[in-house]
């Protein structure tokens, strides 16, 4: 552990950016700021969380362990509080539950597959017809802000797997590019108009990136990232479905375990890296390592 | 006052639209002959569900009748039967019904001691709007390649369907036939025809329009499957130099429509303003929503109204300013699945998944110029089914004697009250108390004592620093230290 000692959890970082986010949308861009659902959502993936890791190792686990068990659920619930609305308390709760219970149900070799908050967002949309997204949430002039903050985290946090995270805004913006403009032939501001909702870069770092539910090899991880891409743009240009981004994602989630299969590599574990990625949202790591990082 | 907004009634034009691809719909206004085009203000009417859309534009044309033309890009080649002339009333009836209100409120004399439950409402006017010009162009002539599809009489309309190969050939196709294209449709047309968009162009049949009574032009309701849910005002922003306003009124089985591709904001509500606003409430709410529409950076879609109208829910609005739309306006606003005629079929898409008799309605208004709006329109429906309104709140003080105990702390707290109701009115508007004229018009201001008017209350109003931004400062300070702190406690531990 002793490489540990300069790098900081980069879920530090990522928790605190996405409250900056959600106070900018509440204060600056004047959403209907619905607390009950920012406080149920944190409360809720805290909750379940917590009892699911209790039951798992079979004691309750101390509050000053928050670092183990509570970060990564704190940026699903973030997630939450960030992209999905609801009328109602009830599918807020139910959303958190969701996000929490994917990481155990949907596990292949020790790996969760599916982004909890993403498949948390897209099961409570389709299931219950009572929430949905909004892609328009952060206008068109957010995008200095949103980059800044983006680069911020990857100079902070030293990125390692920044390679996901740029195959697939490359490929994303060169289809739209390649689409409206050279296609279509539609000025260049229609195009940027495009590129700088806060949405497309808050998935390309806050989410696609998550490094315990991409593909271990990095060449997978490149392909993958290319194929969600590909995939995304078709839905959205040829089959006018928007958000298409997240549903991509946890549709494509199941591909990483056969990505894994064919391309051999380490899994990712929170913490172990000496550089660890900025992105995403991680889980608990098994038993046996929180021991060994117990002793720094 | 210095009505920023009110800078003469002008014409309007419109241009309505929908779309397709990344099409849309919104069409521009071409004028036969050289009769000048001035301004716009479109409304129009979406029904979505599922893939059907119901689209209704309205043209508050005042020039020439035998002028008017309009062009709008459409997804498909449209059926007569798709095309209907409905009544302009159904315009009025939803504008009335759901545009920003006023409410009074009447204080009780403390001192008196009989109750006196006085509440009325008053209907606010939809601002004037500012109205520009438009600019005609000509074209260069080129080839053409440009098939007319359709050709129908409907109502007082000759419409024609058209399909291009490439702009410059739609374009002198339509300056040949005597329509003048507005400067800037070009660099929309290429997209439009490349998205495979067809043309919907409408203009004036002399004889038929001599045959019905009045000046004015009917709306045109269009019928049509598409998966994508927009507006093209690109094509309407011909005229590029000038903000234009666009009212829709949206009604959908679930819920709210929000814009997609822009900010939905809505409007600070509920708020209570001074009572000299009364006398010129179409003028604050013009200057409100201009400075409101600045302050959230122009690109945005404001939300002004959102109700659930569904003939089984009895309380409409509240409080009402006109009556709530009839089942019969809805089924005339293009609302095709209420009083649904359960013999006949034709009407029921397979795909429809929900048979309820459900009706949201709500109202966006967007101004919109081509800086701020590259892109057409795109709205989703949500299922957000909360109510909204922009409301306004006067209320009148409390008259006579105020000599008793209560009576002097209901001074106080009068002008207390104002103070507030000033500073609200420069945060809303960004136009202080000196900037209106009326005030001195308001005969209630003699039955109170002069240190509570408004007059008064005004000197001791300062300037409002910015406080929301105040709280952001403050939110990021705040976040900023914990992130500090958690740092250091971090370090620390390793």
């Amino acid at each position: 552990m002793q490489k540990h000692k300069l790098s900081i959890d980069p879920r530090y970082f990522q928790v605190i950016f996405q409250a900056i986010f959600l106070f900018y949308g509440i204060f600056y861009l004047h959403w209907n700021a619905d607390w009950l659902h920012y406080i149920i959502s944190i409360g809720g993936c805290l909750l379940f969380q917590y009892a699911a890791d209790s039951i798992q190792t079979k004691r309750f686990l101390k509050p000053n362990e928050f670092d183990r068990w509570g970060f990564s659920v704190l940026i699903s619930a973030m997630s939450l509080c960030l992209l999905l609305k609801t009328n109602f308390w009830y599918i807020s709760l139910l959303a958190t539950f969701l996000t929490v219970i994917s990481k155990y149900i949907f596990k292949v070799n020790k790996k969760h597959i599916f982004n909890p908050s993403a498949f948390g967002i897209v099961a409570t949309i389709y299931f219950t017809n009572n929430a949905w997204l909004s892609p328009g949430q952060w206008g068109s002039n957010t995008v200095i802000l949103f980059g800044a903050i983006t680069l911020g985290t990857i100079v902070v946090t030293r990125v390692q797997k920044l390679d996901v995270s740029l195959a697939f805004l490359f490929t994303f913006i060169g289809l739209l590019y390649w689409r409206q403009v050279y296609v279509l032939g539609w000025p260049i501001d229609f195009f940027i108009h495009s590129l700088s909702t806060g949405s497309l870069l808050l998935f390309t770092f806050f989410m696609i990136s998550d490094p315990r539910t991409s593909p271990n090899h990095p060449v997978a991880r490149i392909l993958w990232a290319v194929l969600i891409a590909v995939a995304a743009f078709y839905l959205a240009v040829f089959k006018w479905k928007y958000n298409t981004l997240i549903w991509v994602l946890v549709l494509a989630a199941p591909l990483v375990p056969l990505f894994d299969k064919i391309f051999k590599s380490k899994i990712f574990e929170w913490g172990l890296t000496p550089n660890p990625s900025p992105g995403g949202e991680g889980s608990l790591p098994p038993l046996n390592l929180i021991k060994q990082q117990n002793n720094f | 006052m210095k009505p920023i907004l009110k800078k003469g009634s002008a014409l309007i034009i419109f241009a309505a639209m929908l779309t397709h691809e990344a099409a849309a719909f919104c069409g521009f206004y071409v004028s036969k002959a050289d009769g000048t085009l001035k301004n716009k203000t479109s409304q129009v009417i979406i029904v979505r569900d599922g893939n059907r859309n119901v689209i209704t534009m309205y043209n508050d044309f005042k020039g020439n009748l035998k002028d008017f033309a309009m062009v709008v890009p459409v997804p498909v080649v449209l059926q007569k039967k798709d095309i209907k002339v409905v009544e302009q009333q159904i315009f009025t009836t939803l504008n009335e019904y759901s545009k920003p209100r006023l409410v009074e409120y009447y204080d009780q004399n403390p001192c008196n001691k009989y109750e006196d439950e006085t509440q009325k409402s008053l209907s606010g006017k939809v601002p004037g709007i500012t109205i520009r010009g438009m600019a005609s162009m000509k074209a260069e002539n080129k080839d053409l390649g440009v098939k007319i599809e359709a050709k129908y009489l409907v109502g007082e309309y000759d419409i024609l369907i058209l399909s291009a190969k490439e702009s410059t050939g739609l374009k002198t196709w339509l300056e040949e036939n005597g329509y003048k294209i507005p400067a800037g449709a070009d660099e929309v047309l290429e997209p439009y025809i490349k998205s495979n968009l067809k043309f919907f162009v409408v203009k004036v049949n002399e004889a038929e329009k001599k045959k019905l009574p009045g000046d004015f032009l009917r709306p045109i309701q269009i019928n049509f499957s598409s998966p994508k849910f927009m507006l093209p005002i690109r094509l309407g922003m011909a005229n590029a130099d000038g903000d234009q306003d666009m009212i829709v009124y949206a009604f959908t089985k679930k819920g709210r429509i929000e814009a997609t591709n822009y900010r939905t904001v809505s409007l600070p509500t509920a708020k209570n303003i001074p009572l000299f606003v009364k006398n010129n409430f179409e003028n604050f709410y013009a200057n409100l929503f201009q400075n409101q529409w600045s302050k959230e950076g122009k690109a945005i879609a404001m939300l002004e109204y959102a109700w659930d109208v569904s003939p089984k829910n009895f309380v409409k609005c509240d409080p009402c300013v006109s009556t709530a739309p009839s089942t019969q306006d809805l089924v005339q606003a293009g609302v095709w699945w209420v009083n649904r005629d359960w013999n006949d079929y034709t009407d029921v898409d397979q795909q429809e998944e929900d048979y309820s008799d459900n009706v949201y309605f709500t109202r966006l208004h967007i101004r919109y110029n081509r800086k701020s709006f590259p892109q057409d329109l795109q709205f989703q429906t949500t299922p957000n089914t909360e109510n909204y309104q922009a409301r306004y709140i006067v209320t009148h003080p409390a008259t006579g004697d105020f000599s008793c105990e209560a009576g002097k702390k209901y001074l106080k707290q009068l002008k207390e009250r104002r103070t507030d109701e000033l500073e609200m009115l420069t945060y809303l508007t960004g136009k202080n108390y000196s900037d209106w004229d009326v005030v001195g018009e308001n005969v209630e201001e003699k039955f109170i004592p002069t240190e509570a008017s408004y007059n008064s209350v005004a000197s001791i109003v300062a300037k409002t620093p910015g406080k929301e931004n105040g709280i952001l400062y403050t939110t990021l300070g705040v976040l900023g230290l914990i992130s500090f702190v958690g740092l250091r406690q971090r370090n620390k531990k390793q």
